[in-house]
């Protein structure tokens, strides 16, 4: 983990309100493994204090990056060296951020916390016969990374992915050429299924009752709990990568602090610490608790 | 890893700030070591009570040995879990928490996190909170075993908790209880952290000090709220939390000055504190030392800084932290009128 001051390379604009933002850090890019997350911090405010916690959606090595910074030495091309967060804007600070320019400058403290791969993930995705994620809204920023690791070990995988609308089903390219096939969902019917991402989902499950699966997901509570008890009640093993507000991002401020199945002081797990990636049946769901901004 | 995060900070010309003042004499050296209760503090800067987790979360960041004390999280007799989520909100300048105490216990402590405290030059300063004043004392006779802890800051003032906390803390006769009770029982000095949400905190100082406190921290987190008008609810599980970061300074300043004037034992400034100015403010108002809280959340190397750029000012000015603590220079009206 780094704490480091780095340079934007390109803040893009996407639809709904989304934006990819790259960043020039190579060790932190290097470092990165699928499913963890970063703290942006904003420089020269002294009203929006807080670093703000983001997936770290891709890393990428500078050729396929912004050109902005190509002109300064570079390691080896193989290594990554742009770190890129994919974020809507939701409150003060992601609207800032929002703003940001290429060769402005933020505070970023990562890579941080336990991402999908940490234990015994891999083998348990290898003995599934296919990995299936289901992602609502920027949820799918969790993963990207892991989807790509997925397919280079060269395990199906398949995205169900849901929104408000089509705007928010942002990143479907990035997923395009590692799954074999992505099923989308919006509230409002303007691409694929009209509803929720649990009913396709649901669909999925009853036609292959037969076959066994590993879930990845991420998206909200909501979203999450719906996944989980489809997981549970096709009896596939789940793997959750939770969301919530964060103080420090460093396990001490203990503001980001789920419900976890156990007792005394550890009935609480820390989601940048612990998680974000948690098993799903590790999670205690039957309250909606987590923070919406 | 260190970050330079110092050099973009907004308020980093104001480390330069005493240079405007004649060069320094050759030779001097300002002394920053401050003394507390008989005990010696390398430097003054220290960390705030559940900010810094127990130290060594922060030990690949930024060199613990050069605090002058890590005062730890909250620690309760037994383990506690603390609040449903959400536990936090940022509002402008300032950050809302409930976070509820959640802390491994005192025996735990013992155990998993006071054998590294006790490696580093940085003070280890104990939080102990409790509901009730029998189990304030067996919380301090539980770490009473402890090597290495320097002192005891007695949390009468945590606002996130059904009862205990605050309530010792804003009931001047509760207050002289558990202060009288807890320094009876502790082996290391007892410092005593005051809540601001009172009316007249110079009440309160008077009455921990008359109770046997051989110093004061202050201040802990003000009460606040925040509401989402979308959906009509609190932003925050607990409804209510301590409001804490720059958005308090002011505010809790003024107290360090009025508590300061209102007792003879050494005052902690806590409140804000996110730069060398701002503690450099606390330092004239009267503090002995000073806590830096939320800062360690967003910048780890907040506290550094401002070891350093205090001793780049009494270097400048030719001074000792002793010249600069309580030395406000008051014009001859108005005074506050409670101080």
């Amino acid at each position: 983990m780094y704490d480091k001051i780095v340079a934007v390379t390109e803040n893009r604009p996407l639809t709904g309100g989304h934006f990819l933002l790259s960043l020039d850090s190579p060790e932190q890019a290097q470092a990165t493994r699928p499913g963890q997350f970063a703290m942006v911090r904003m420089l020269g405010r002294s009203d929006v204090l807080l670093r703000r916690p983001m997936s770290i959606y891709d890393v990428k090595t500078r050729d396929h990056a912004a050109k902005d910074s190509a002109r300064r030495a570079r390691p080896a091309p193989e290594h990554p060296c742009i770190l890129q967060l994919l974020y809507k804007v939701v409150g003060r600070g992601t609207r800032l951020m929002s703003e940001l320019k290429p060769r402005d400058r933020v505070g970023l403290l990562g890579p941080l916390g336990h991402g999908f791969f940490e234990e015994d993930y891999l083998p348990r995705a290898h003995e599934a016969g296919e990995i299936l994620h289901v992602a609502g809204g920027i949820g799918i920023a969790a993963l990207l990374l892991p989807a790509r690791k997925l397919a280079e070990a060269g395990i199906r995988q398949r995205l169900f992915f849901g929104g408000r609308s089509k705007e928010d089903l942002v990143g479907v390219d990035d997923f395009k050429p590692l799954v074999r096939a992505m099923l989308l969902a919006t509230e409002d019917g303007s691409a694929g299924y009209r509803g929720f991402v649990t009913r396709p989902l649901d669909e999925y499950l009853a036609k292959h009752s037969n076959q066994r699966f590993l879930l990845f997901a991420c998206g909200p509570w909501a979203m999450l709990q719906a996944t989980v008890e489809l997981a549970r009640k096709y009896r596939h093993t789940c793997l959750v990568s939770m969301e919530n507000r964060m103080g420090c991002g460093l396990g001490v401020c203990l503001g980001c602090s789920i419900r976890v199945q156990g007792s005394g002081h550890e009935a609480y797990q820390r989601v940048c610490t612990e998680g974000p990636v948690f098993w799903a049946e590790k999670v205690v769901w039957e309250k909606e608790t987590i923070a919406k901004t | 890893m260190k970050t330079k995060s110092g050099s973009k900070n907004p308020k980093a010309e104001i480390e330069n700030a005493a240079q405007s003042d004649a060069p320094a004499k050759p030779g001097f050296c300002p002394r920053i070591e401050t003394e507390i209760a008989g005990i010696r503090f390398q430097n003054p800067v220290w960390t705030a009570s559940g900010t810094f987790g127990y130290g060594q979360e922060f030990a690949h960041l930024i060199d613990l040995n050069q605090l002058g004390a890590i005062v730890v999280k909250g620690i309760s007799p037994e383990p506690m879990e603390g609040n449903p989520a959400p536990r936090i909100y940022e509002t402008e300048s300032g950050m809302l928490n409930a976070i509820g105490l959640q802390n491994v216990g005192a025996k735990r402590f013992l155990t998993e996190k006071l054998p590294f405290l006790r490696t580093l030059r940085a003070r280890c300063i104990v939080n102990v909170f409790a509901y009730s004043t029998e189990d304030y004392v067996r919380c301090i006779e539980i770490l009473n075993a402890g090597e290495g802890i320097a002192a005891y800051e007695l949390n009468i003032s945590c606002p996130n908790t059904r009862c205990g906390g605050i309530i010792y803390g804003s009931d001047p006769k509760l207050t002289a209880e558990v202060v009288t009770a807890a320094k009876k029982a502790a082996r290391f000095p007892l410092f005593v952290k005051l809540s601001p949400n009172v009316t007249d905190i110079t009440v309160f100082a008077r009455t921990a000090e008359a109770a046997g406190a051989d110093a004061l921290s202050l201040v802990n987190t003000f009460v606040g709220m925040s509401i989402d008008v979308a959906t009509r609810t609190p932003r925050l599980s607990n409804l209510t939390g301590g409001l804490s970061g720059p958005a308090i300074k002011p505010v809790a300043l003024r107290m360090v000055y009025q508590a300061s004037r209102a007792v003879k034992i050494p005052i902690i400034g806590i409140g804000g504190i996110a730069s060398t100015e701002d503690a450099l403010e606390y330092f004239i108002a009267g503090a002995r030392a000073v806590q830096v809280g939320t800062a360690n959340f967003y910048d780890p190397t907040t506290s550094l800084r401002i070891v350093q750029g205090l001793r780049d000012y009494l270097q400048q000015g030719h001074l000792h932290l002793s010249n600069l603590i309580g030395s406000l220079k008051v014009p001859e009206s108005p005074t506050p009128s409670s101080a």
